[in-house]
């Protein structure tokens, strides 16, 4: 799997997870202060990429990711 | 009697049923069996039954046999608390669901949200933060309120009660933050102790006494406070001696305050107040300090300290039982 289809796919999970546009995501974007996600949203998000992606991460460092570009960096040790 | 001994005979009789998600911590093994027991409530265990029989087992715990213990994946509530998390968070697709509600503090929180449990405790093993998080995701927030705080119940040597907050979450609270954990906290002072509150808003600035912008957010939480609660009294901004002492306040304060001279309940500007008071007065006036104890949830949720002792857990359980 290439870099831009890891993106495409973490886009669609932050959009379903957070219900916003996944066309306004940009690779810099924060999820809470760019995205409006909440903190608790956070759980939320890593179970999803864990099922999109069919991986386990380790749960205290994924929820440490705070952008868009470092989720996708982050993912991609596990594939 | 002094007033926790007394929490405890009310909660007697209630016939509360916790949820302790972190089951295969020691200190929670040995809470559970004291308070069964006791026959304070009922404790209902997360965890691997194995694993918790085995360390029940080595404590040398002798009713462990009668306390519920429930392995979130296989339990048979599992489904019904998958689709009950799906109802509650729309964006949420089952296969997800089913990875969150594995999780016991998720678990624990939806026990609780769907009446099942009447409260959860947890935290002897978990972060505040992470105890929040499962809480807002499961048991959501009480009517109204959108700022989860915590308070300390004060009891001095004198026998004397007050209550605390927020000494253990909010950093630096806005004026609206603020005037919310000043009702909750009014709010669970009436449960527990079942009189109406009497809520100072704390400052270094008595009645406009000095001007600063921290003053300034002190006084807008009052008013705020004012609008959305007739029904307790409410006043401030006072320094602390203005607030509880009364012949303090009577030199200080010219206009009539309800609150004044005779405050039980605290609210202090910011986190670094809030906690430097509370281990000020445990330390140097010899006051028992019962807390945080969690409020903004739509259910009673507690967090431990990590550090928190069987004494703490079962003091911690009661109160929160009587927050219901």
């Amino acid at each position: 799997m290439n870099d831009t289809e890891i993106m495409e796919r973490v886009k669609k999970v932050i959009s379903e997870v957070l219900g916003i546009d996944k066309d306004k995501i940009e690779v810099t974007d924060r999820f809470v202060e760019d995205l409006g996600a909440e903190s608790v949203q956070s759980l939320e998000l890593v179970a999803a990429f864990e099922e999109e992606f069919g991986i386990e991460m380790d749960e205290e460092k994924a929820l440490e990711v705070k952008t868009v570009k470092d989720a996708v960096e982050f993912i991609k040790k596990y594939l | 009697m002094d007033k926790i001994q007394e929490f405890i005979e009310k909660v007697k009789g209630l016939n509360k049923k916790v949820v302790f998600p972190e089951g295969e911590d020691q200190r929670i093994l040995l809470s559970a069996s004291e308070l069964l027991k006791e026959k304070i409530v009922f404790p209902v265990l997360i965890g691997k039954k194995e694993k918790i029989y085995e360390i029940g087992k080595n404590l040398g715990i002798s009713n462990l046999q009668q306390i519920e213990i429930i392995e979130p994946e296989n339990s048979e509530l599992f489904n019904t608390l998958v689709e009950k998390y799906c109802e509650n968070r729309k964006n949420i697709n089952k296969n997800i669901a089913e990875k969150i509600v594995k999780r016991p503090l998720i678990f624990g929180g939806l026990l609780v949200n769907t009446g099942i449990c009447d409260s959860m405790v947890a935290g002897a093993a978990n972060t505040t933060a992470n105890v929040i998080q499962a809480a807002a995701l499961t048991v959501g927030y009480f009517e109204g309120i959108k700022t989860i705080s915590s308070f300390f119940i004060m009891v001095l040597s004198d026998g004397k009660i007050y209550f605390f907050a927020d000494c253990a979450v909010n950093i630096l609270p806005d004026e609206n933050q603020l005037a919310e954990i000043g009702i909750t906290t009014g709010i669970n002072y009436k449960k527990l102790i079942g009189t109406n509150p009497k809520i100072a808003f704390l400052s270094f600035s008595t009645k406009g006494s000095a001007s600063h912008p921290s003053v300034e957010k002190v006084q807008k939480a009052v008013k705020i406070a004012k609008e959305k609660n007739k029904e307790f009294d409410i006043d401030g901004e006072f320094q602390v001696d203005s607030a509880i002492n009364e012949d303090v306040a009577k030199r200080k304060i010219k206009e009539f305050s309800p609150v004044a001279g005779k405050a039980n309940v605290l609210i202090f500007p910011d986190l670094n107040s809030g906690n430097i008071a509370y281990k000020i007065t445990q330390y140097l006036a010899n006051a028992q300090a019962y807390g945080p104890i969690l409020q903004g949830f739509a259910k009673p949720v507690s967090d431990l300290s990590r550090g928190a002792k069987v004494k703490d857990i079962i003091i911690t359980t009661v109160i929160t039982c009587l927050m219901n």
